[in-house]
């Protein structure tokens, strides 16, 4: 009887577990009622757009995840301006002149961030370099 | 050689775990964010004026004289607590404080002002925080510099404490001075 019931357990966790991993983040959005526009590809243009904005209050989390007061003006702000018409970038470069960089979430590729780009697959390589170099001496000593 | 080989790892872990306990003790706070409207003109917006008929436009009134704009709101904590050092930017060292109301209560901010007494020399209303949006404004109160050329030098975010009033003194006599 316990054995059955503790297979029952660990087979509920895991349907619970893996909700949790394929559902979380369809949900995970604080976009309320009253926000959301009519015209469902323009809706869908400003959630991409919020998704990449980071909340300045909270800083770990995107706009379109925050409660923040300042996130829901800002994905008010997204969508107006989708409204009145303007492409994608012109919404980016709006949001980069007044907050810099930082309010992306992902960092643009220039000279001052060369190094948060490329510094982990030049640790990558010296790490493959070191396992090789490695392996060669264990098989050469094998070898011998 | 084999040695070596456990070393250098040893080392290089020890290095990076300095560097996080150098940016652990150092004096860095990662919620006081760089502005980026620094050396850039004052952005272009035109709103209600509080205790005029007329409207408030940036045009007309920044770019004659050094201004400190005070973000502000009466349900920010924050905002009472720094209220008397604004009122010492306007009284004591003689400096015109513009004040932006942020999504707030026109008749509460009155009797706010009617309280704790007024530094403000105008005072131009945010009602959707719109305003506080073009200013790269995160979290009020923040308080800006701006030149007599209309350009914003400097931008606190959060409360003006004893110590932000004396940095921001020294910069208003630096700008005065350059000028």
């Amino acid at each position: 009887m316990l054995n059955k019931n503790y297979k029952l357990i660990v087979f509920l966790n895991i349907i619970v577990f893996l909700n949790l991993i394929f559902f979380s983040q369809n949900f995970l959005h604080s976009v309320e009622p009253e926000e959301i526009m009519l015209n469902k590809e323009q809706e869908v243009r400003a959630r991409n757009i919020s998704k990449n904005i980071r909340c300045m209050v909270c800083q770990n989390q995107s706009i379109d995840d925050s409660n923040a007061p300042l996130a829901k003006d800002l994905r008010l702000l997204i969508r107006d301006k989708i409204k009145s018409g303007h492409e994608n970038k012109e919404i980016y470069d709006f949001l980069v002149e007044r907050y810099g960089d930082f309010i992306l979430l992902k960092p643009p590729l220039k000279s001052s961030t060369f190094a948060l780009w490329f510094m982990p697959l030049v640790f990558l390589l010296i790490g493959i370099i070191v396992i090789l170099r490695h392996n060669k001496k264990y098989i050469n000593k094998k070898n011998n | 050689m084999k040695k070596k080989f456990f070393i250098l790892p040893l080392i290089f872990f020890l290095l990076i775990l300095l560097s996080f306990l150098y940016i652990l003790v150092s004096e860095r706070d990662p919620y006081n964010l760089p502005s980026n409207l620094i050396n850039r003109n004052v952005p272009i917006f035109e709103t209600d004026s509080l205790f005029k008929n007329e409207k408030f436009s940036s045009k007309q009134k920044f770019g004659e004289e050094i201004i400190l704009v005070n973000f502000f709101a009466t349900w920010c904590k924050p905002c009472h607590d720094e209220h008397k050092y604004i009122m010492d930017f306007a009284n004591k060292e003689k400096i015109k404080v513009i004040g932006i109301n942020y999504k707030d209560n026109d008749k509460k901010v009155k009797e706010f002002l009617k309280k704790l007494g007024n530094p403000y020399s105008e005072i131009a209303i945010d009602r959707k925080g719109r305003i506080a949006i073009d200013w790269g404004v995160y979290g009020i109160p923040e308080t800006f510099i701006v030149n007599s050329e209309g350009v914003i030098k400097y931008r606190h975010a959060g409360q003006v404490t004893k110590k932000i009033y004396k940095k921001i003194n020294s910069i208003l006599n630096e700008i005065s001075n350059v000028k």
